[in-house]
């Protein structure tokens, strides 16, 4: 009974853990960085950028934020997943605002 | 001179719905704990009631939650919070779940042996996720009165509020 309530005392305890991960962000000085696109929301126009040195940078589009391919401007729907792209931003406290976000293929 | 904004603002859904499951699901362990140590049936029923209503809510405030995402996460100076406050909030409803999904394994007659080892489970599941119940609810709490998620300023006249 004992080894039984341990062994499922661990599975709560491993099961919690897995949730509890969760989505994890990061925080960037203000500048220009490159990477891949890991999630999109269209309907809170949010994007999350997956840096190469590996951080995440959760992105919501502002009014001002600008989205172009080859130099011209595109709807955000153009965004896919996966997608490579270069995004200028600002540090606004720890928020990050993106200034322009440029498509690269 | 600014206007109040209306009332019915998107982000406003969020805390409408999301204290009757706070509530709800923190009574529910309780009852289930109870119902344990006493073995009183009626604490069993009403605990399986609340949380089967707590689980419910707890989903549509994750759904609300998800709207005033969109909207705060645009204008609090640290939305790492916000995105701590989501995740908290997804591992406590996946436990009410887990611990709700079990109870309906068991009521529905599935499981034979070690009935009262899992019952313990499930308070043990609901306790696990009480506590970040509470973890969840004191960002939101970190949010709104740090940060003024979601909250209207008024200007320092009150003028926009007439006379």
């Amino acid at each position: 009974m004992k080894k039984l309530f341990l062994k499922a005392f661990s599975m709560i305890a491993i099961l919690t853990l897995l949730i509890a991960c969760g989505e994890k962000t990061d925080v960037v000085e203000s500048g220009t960085y490159e990477g891949a696109i890991k999630k999109i929301e269209p309907e809170k126009t949010e994007i999350y950028v997956e840096t190469t040195d590996g951080k995440t940078l959760e992105l919501y589009f502002t009014d001002t934020t600008t989205l172009t391919r080859n130099g011209e401007t595109v709807e955000f729907s153009t965004l896919q997943e996966n997608q490579k792209v270069e995004v200028e931003v600002e540090k606004v406290g720890n928020r990050l605002d993106p200034i322009s976000v440029k498509i690269q293929e | 001179m600014q206007e109040v904004p209306e009332f019915w603002r998107t982000e406003i859904w969020h805390p409408l719905s999301v204290h009757l499951p706070v509530a709800l699901l923190l009574v529910a362990t309780f009852f289930k704990l109870f119902e344990r140590i006493l073995k009183k049936e009626y604490l069993n029923k009403g605990g399986n009631i609340l949380l089967l209503i707590g689980v419910i809510g707890a989903w549509a405030a994750i759904y609300t939650g998800d709207l005033a995402d969109g909207v705060v996460g645009r204008k609090i100076c640290d939305p790492t919070v916000l995105k701590s406050h989501e995740n908290a909030s997804y591992t406590t409803t996946w436990l009410f779940t887990s611990a709700f999904v079990t109870v309906i394994i068991l009521s529905a007659g599935f499981i034979k042996k070690f009935r009262g080892l899992i019952m313990w489970i499930v308070v043990l599941l609901m306790f696990t996720g009480s506590g970040f119940l509470l973890y969840t609810g004191h960002l939101g709490a970190e949010l709104v009165y740090q940060q003024g998620a979601g909250v209207y300023h008024p200007s320092g006249d009150c003028g926009e509020f007439g006379n």
